[in-house]
């Protein structure tokens, strides 16, 4: 009786044991999350800067957001989201073992991420062709700026997963050196938020 | 770690989020066409964004399992950043 006690007791000690480990759990590298908070840093800047502009200058600006195309931000939006959820499927893949299964979800995810990109650049060009551009006045700067920059995220997180999925493949990752892919994950999650950010501020407010 | 949970919270997270946006986007349409106070429909679009925002460091970055000090910090930036884009646009 004391003896089956004690093993439960060693059993609830260890559960807690884990769950203490993996609640201490940062994804990926440190330097990584370094990175992540320096690239908020900066577009917290663009994005209050944006802000006070718009104050600054409210009728060019709500002219300005009049001529963008809502429904694409929306698209883009539901695109990105999308993406990043199959990222976080990925990764639990991943957890389990199964690199082959991982980077086909990682496939999905990057094609979705094309669509965003498809929908970015037709914007881009419906624009010109209006005679919009990057000189068109301080709201279109804005805008391009902040815009280009986030889809050059986009690209680069891209390739960051191309390589985590290649590895992926290869079963080149286990449980125990996992870091690299939760890196390009939380990567591609951090321009998934900025783009929750920035959606609502250029398009929606 | 359980795997099925995972993907369970994975896939409602996902769905929380696409419902957020479609209400944020066709709120923000609506509140506009009955000339609503802006300043409401600045709020209830801010607040929106801390939801999403709150969603994937939670769930996708799996930050809640991370330890506190980088949970809370990505958080502030989710909490801190609508509030002064909120003050910037209602001041």
């Amino acid at each position: 009786m004391n003896s089956a006690v004690n093993e439960a007791a060693e059993a609830d000690f260890l559960t807690l044991k884990d769950t203490t480990m993996v609640s201490k759990h940062l994804p990926g590298d440190l330097a990584m999350w370094f990175f992540i908070l320096a690239e908020l840093t900066v577009f917290a800047i663009l994005f209050i800067g944006f802000a006070v502009s718009e104050q600054l200058n409210t009728e060019m600006f709500t002219e300005g957001k009049a001529k963008l195309h809502q429904i694409s931000g929306l698209i883009n939006t539901l695109t990105l989201i999308t993406s990043s959820y199959f990222v976080a499927l990925a990764l639990n893949k991943m957890h389990q073992g199964c690199g082959k299964q991982a980077a086909q979800l990682l496939v999905i995810a990057k094609l979705i991420a094309g669509l965003y990109i498809g929908v970015k650049l037709w914007e881009y060009l419906s624009l010109f062709e209006q005679g919009i551009n990057i000189e068109t006045n301080t709201f279109f700067t804005l805008y391009f700026m902040i815009t280009f920059f986030h889809l050059m995220h986009v690209l680069l997180g891209m390739v960051i997963l191309v390589f985590v999925a290649l590895k992926a493949a290869k079963n080149e990752y286990n449980e125990n050196s996992i870091s690299g892919f939760e890196s390009g994950a939380s990567y591609w999650h951090m321009v998934d938020m900025l783009w929750i950010i920035l959606f609502p501020l250029i398009y929606i407010i | 770690m359980n795997f099925i949970n995972t993907n369970k919270k994975n896939t409602l997270s996902w769905f929380w989020l696409l419902v957020l946006t479609v209400v944020s986007t066709y709120a923000a349409l609506f509140l506009s066409f009955f000339n609503t106070q802006k300043s409401l429909f600045i709020s209830i679009v801010l607040f929106i964004v801390f939801l999403k925002g709150q969603q994937i460091i939670d769930v996708f970055m799996e930050l809640k399992q991370a330890p506190k000090f980088w949970r809370r910090l990505l958080m502030a930036y989710v909490i801190l950043l609508p509030i002064i884009i909120g003050l910037i646009y209602l001041l």
